[in-house]
């Protein structure tokens, strides 16, 4: 990740908190093969205002996004594991090669305001 | 208090922008309930002796065990961002520690051509550009729109009001030899020593640099550290492939790479005609 990239994400992270608008982020903590995104891309999931940053453009951010809503419901992170060893003559998006763990949490305490 | 991932973001970028270093985990697995995405960080500022804490985990033993993991991160600059296992009181638990260090900063001394392109993808690299010139009318913000820093300053001393650090990388590229070597002098002799001198120049500049050097009474193994030609060999010629050059000798630096074509390492090709024998 750039610090462009870095610095981005860092302050669409601190003006949601200042906004007391409730996000979830999540992070790419560990990968094996090929992916996208190496460890350390962030996605910020702002409900009111999109998505900021990507862990893997079409390659498993789905899954992230779908883990994403239900931990805007719940307020307890999840453990997300994306795989995307698919065959690569399926023209599946999920060719990528490799799988990657994902950490996906809500931004502010979910019983905080 | 609960540090969450947008205090420890602000935590982290105010204190690396500042020049200082910072570190921070949260747990992320194998813990009981309510500890995930529990956080806490460390931060140095530039100059301090001991680093702060912030946020904790829930315990004093968690605490304790997290921030030697940060410790750790923080004392070797070949750390990188992942998981970490911790056990506590009998308990397994996993980390996600991240390490962020000063902001590494781009030092382009002369304004002219070649400093142009350099400027703009050294930004684009994430460095912080900070462009030197002793003629009022180059380093200015209309030629230099993406620096964070235009400085105009004589070549006998040009670092004056720059603060170089170990993350500093020096780029000489002034108009003229007399120039470029007053200010390799200032660069080698800083202590501790930048991350990179690169000195442009062709063969035979350089090499009347190093005679200079050597009569200057300057040891081998310090000149050994100038980058001199820059730049990787891809053929360069324009001012903006002179500065893709020189980028690609920074990344390479900055990640650790070797500077070979990936089709010549990875040898897909050969590889798949060798096993399927040329079917």
């Amino acid at each position: 990740m750039t610090r462009e990239d870095d610095r981005t994400l860092s302050e669409a992270l601190v003006a949601a908190r200042d906004a007391g608008r409730q996000c979830v982020l999540a992070t790419i903590v560990s990968t094996k093969g090929s992916t996208p995104r190496k460890v350390g891309a962030r996605m910020l999931v702002d409900p009111d205002r999109g998505l900021v940053g990507t862990v893997g453009g079409g390659c498993g951010e789905a899954e992230v996004i779908e883990s994403a809503h239900r931990v805007l419901e719940t307020g307890v992170p999840e453990r997300v594991r994306v795989d995307l060893t698919d065959d690569l003559l399926s023209w599946s998006p999920a060719v990528c090669g490799g799988i990657m763990d994902i950490f996906v949490e809500p931004v502010a305490p979910h019983d905080g305001s | 208090m609960t540090l969450s991932a947008a205090d420890v973001a602000e935590l982290l970028l105010g204190t690396t922008e500042a020049g200082g270093s910072a570190a921070a985990v949260v747990v992320v697995g194998g813990a009981r309930e309510g500890l995930p995405g529990r956080r806490m960080a460390l931060t140095v500022p530039p100059g301090a002796a001991s680093p702060q804490a912030h946020g904790g985990l829930g315990s004093d033993s968690l605490d304790a065990a997290a921030t030697a993991e940060m410790m750790e991160a923080l004392s070797d600059v070949r750390s990188h961002d992942g998981l970490r296992q911790i056990e506590v009181d009998g308990e397994q638990m996993e980390l996600y520690l991240e390490v962020r260090w000063p902001v590494q900063e781009l030092v382009v001394v002369g304004a002219g051509h070649v400093a142009q392109p350099m400027a703009h993808v050294g930004a684009l690299l994430g460095f912080k550009v900070t462009v030197i010139d002793d003629r009022p009318d180059f380093a200015t913000r209309e030629r230099f729109p993406d620096a964070d820093r235009l400085i105009r300053a004589d070549f006998s001393d040009p670092f004056a009001d720059v603060p170089l650090h170990v993350r500093s990388h020096i780029l000489l590229v002034t108009r003229g030899h007399k120039y470029d070597y007053e200010c390799l002098i200032r660069a080698l002799r800083m202590d501790p020593p930048p991350a990179y001198i690169g000195m442009i120049g062709s063969r035979r500049r350089v090499r009347a640099t190093y005679v200079q050097l050597v009569e200057e009474g300057i040891d081998r193994a310090l000149i050994d550290r100038i980058h001199a030609p820059v730049g990787l060999d891809i053929g360069s010629e324009t001012p903006e492939e002179i500065a893709v050059s020189v980028a690609a000798e920074l990344v390479m630096l900055r990640r650790g790479g070797t500077g070979v074509p990936l089709k010549d390492r990875e040898r897909v090709a050969e590889r798949f005609f060798t096993q399927t024998g040329g079917q």
